[in-house]
């Protein structure tokens, strides 16, 4: 371990709550050194910056361009994912970017262009195919626990985070482009299949905000498996946990369920606010964090890729086009 | 199509049914007549005078039981002066000549769900029902389940505020190979027209008319003969989006509910909420009436009163009473035109609209 080559990262902003996780994992590997952290939010950048024992700087542009990183992780509200991956390309510097990659295709588009013309690699923050439950979900239906796959209903529920996730010139959209991704992901990469074409129903039901709260979307996947997908911000505030990602698979012999927030246990603090659903092991964010790591030390290939991110994004564009056609949409993958 | 009524004497009127127990001529003794017949026999306040089944031996062996006279001719018995009410839990394709038959004879009728396989087939059992002047109560029994009855209370509280996604699950194991008429689509509309048209009609009763569906599933697939599986997304007029699932794919009976709204969150699920769960190792088969039950595993949730026997008493309730049957025949009506509705979306992908009226937008 002492000889590998140390990665050097800075972090491009802590408006998405996963930087703080991200930055706790990449502060405990081996051979990292997280060197720097950029937010135009000098408050939250400080504090940050004293959490994990880093220095702070505003503005981005100042850091992209140091020779002391190798990378940048990128949490900014989705709308400066374009900017910000952009500007680290052209700096040489490799992005692990938070989903969702961009806010339209053609952002989307052009960061992975600018990655590639600058000859470096452009990761999508997609954990979930890094949890554990998935990995063997996925070795599962490898290996015929279930004869044929036939039919998925999938979930991906959660609290309504506020904040700069409810304005859509900051987030591009609500519960839909902010869950459907997840599962797209994983899916996509189970059954090494696009999703062909969606039909949704997306509305503000639950929450006064200007986005969607609630969604449904009903999708074919190119290998002609069915999926529903729940992505509604269905969960209170002081539901014991965040929400969850499940995916049962309906099978010619069986059914299989997944859940990536089953594993936790129950606490209720008598001197705490609430009662509470902890998880028992983290999984998912360290692997997908160490994988990025490992591929731009190594300079190996990534496990997923800024395309990975363009196709979930694509469904989720689809399904809001679907919903106010109230028709189902081909999801075209160019 | 239309049936002559002949100028028999009026149905049971509420004075008479009032006076002594009312009479019920089971139509169909295979698992759900055979329920009811059970039930009811247990019953003071009603009592089976007749058993009706083709397949006599079925019928004499429940009759050995419970008592009743048999027979294979289901006009027989409707004609009999010891008759009120006809309980006709037939193959549904056999619904509309079942309740015509009954209404021809001014019987009362209870009428197992679906109403019917078609939309017309309802429509015209309504009508005749209404010629007649009976009553027709169509058995959508998760209406008197006790949790569901709960939900519809907490939901009129107000206590959850506006609502967003609900999704309502209920799976059971394949049941083609038992009941081989379900593996036919076409005659039995499949898993759609057997389990999920509970959470369609539950949910019709909940929030009210539908606007527009869209749906998947294994029905049309050649899959259909061993597994059948189907996700609808259902719009209500007033915004609830639904989630129906409705599985004859799993390896056990399970159904759940979850209702999102403004205010929070509700969950209710027959497996957690199981007050009486059975592991055997070994030993005989144990069928605890309602719930799941295998040799290996059983969970139960003993209730005061069963729903099956809940929804016709309160039928019974109704007849002495002179009021409308608590979900009657246009109400089970407009809930199988929303569940042909699914089926129609599934076979050509693509939603089905429906008017305020509850009927189909054409294409």
């Amino acid at each position: 371990m002492e000889d590998q080559k140390t990665v050097r990262v800075a972090i491009l902003s802590f408006a998405h709550l996963h930087a703080y996780g991200y930055a706790a994992i990449l502060t405990g590997l081996p051979n990292v050194e997280v060197v720097v952290i950029a937010d135009d939010d000098a408050e939250r950048g400080q504090a940050a910056a004293a959490q994990f024992g880093t220095t702070w700087v505003s503005d981005y542009r100042d850091v992209v361009a140091r020779d002391d990183i190798d990378c940048v992780v990128i949490c900014s509200e989705n709308i400066h994912h374009k900017a910000l991956t952009i500007a680290a390309a052209e700096a040489g510097k490799h992005v692990l970017c938070e989903k969702p990659l961009a806010t339209t295709v053609e952002d989307a588009q052009a960061m992975i262009d600018a990655c590639k013309q600058h000859g470096v690699k452009l990761q999508t923050a997609f954990p979930v195919r890094f949890n554990a439950a998935i990995v063997a979900l996925r070795d599962a239906v490898r290996n015929g626990a279930i004869g044929e796959s036939l039919s998925i209903s999938a979930r991906n529920p959660g609290k309504c985070p506020g904040g700069w996730f409810v304005d859509p010139t900051l987030s591009g959209g609500g519960a839909v482009i902010d869950h459907t991704v997840h599962v797209v992901d994983a899916l996509r990469w189970i059954f090494d299949a696009e999703v062909a074409e969606v039909y949704a129903e997306i509305d503000t039901r639950t929450h006064d905000i200007p986005v969607d709260d609630t969604g449904l979307l009903m999708m074919k996947l190119s290998n002609g498996i069915p999926v529903s997908l729940d992505t509604s911000w269905s969960r209170p505030e002081n539901w014991p946990t965040w929400g969850k990602v499940s995916i049962d698979i309906i099978g010619e012999t069986g059914v299989l369920f997944a859940d990536t927030s089953a594993n936790s246990y129950e606490i209720a603090e008598s001197r705490g606010p609430s009662f509470s659903w902890l998880p028992i092991e983290a999984s998912g964010d360290p692997e997908m964090v160490t994988s990025f790591i490992d591929a731009v030390r190594n300079d190996t290939e990534l496990q997923v890729t800024g395309e990975d991110g363009l196709r979930a994004l694509q469904v989720a564009l689809c399904a809001y086009e679907s919903a106010s056609k109230r028709a189902p949409v081909p999801v075209v993958t160019g | 199509m239309t049936t002559e009524i002949p100028s028999l004497g009026g149905p049971a009127t509420a004075e008479e049914l009032r006076s002594r127990p009312v009479r019920f001529a089971v139509v169909g003794t295979g698992g759900m007549g055979g329920t009811h017949a059970r039930n009811l026999a247990g019953c003071p306040e009603v009592e089976v005078t007749w058993l009706v089944d083709i397949d006599t031996d079925r019928a004499n062996k429940l009759a050995a039981d419970i008592g009743g006279r048999v027979t294979a001719d289901m006009e027989e018995a409707f004609a009999a002066d010891d008759v009120d009410i006809a309980l006709i839990a037939l193959p549904t394709g056999l619904h509309r000549m079942g309740v015509e038959a009954a209404a021809k004879h001014r019987k009362h009728i209870f009428c197992e769900k679906p109403i019917a396989r078609t939309n017309e087939d309802a429509q015209a059992m309504v009508r005749i029902c209404e010629e007649a002047g009976v009553s027709l109560m169509v058995g959508h029994v998760v209406r008197f389940i006790s949790e569901y009855m709960r939900i519809k209370e907490v939901l009129e509280a107000g206590t959850l505020g506006q609502i967003g996604m609900v999704r309502g699950s209920r799976v059971n194991p394949p049941v083609m190979e038992r009941s081989p008429w379900f593996a036919d689509v076409e005659k039995s509309g499949g898993v759609v027209l057997d389990l999920m048209i509970h959470e369609i009609d539950t949910f019709r009763w909940f929030f009210g008319e539908v606007e527009r569906v869209y749906a998947h599933g294994l029905s049309f697939t050649e899959w259909h003969t061993k597994r059948d599986h189907s996700v609808a997304s259902i719009r209500f007029r007033n915004g609830v989006i639904a989630h129906c699932e409705a599985s004859w794919a799993h390896s056990a009976f399970r159904t759940t509910i979850e209702i999102g709204g403004e205010y929070g969150l509700l969950r209710q699920g027959s497996f957690d909420s199981s007050s009486l769960r059975l592991e055997q190792t070994t030993g005989v088969e144990y069928d605890p009436g309602i719930g799941q039950s295998s040799k290996a595993f059983s969970y139960m949730r003993p209730t005061i009163e069963p729903p099956h026997l809940r929804e016709i008493l309160q039928f019974v309730e109704s007849l002495r009473a002179g009021t409308p049957p608590p979900v009657d025949g246009a109400e089970a009506a407009r809930t199988l035109a929303v569940a042909n509705g699914v089926l129609d979306s599934m076979r050509e992908n693509r939603p089905v609209f429906f008017n305020e009226d509850g009927t189909v937008v054409e294409p």
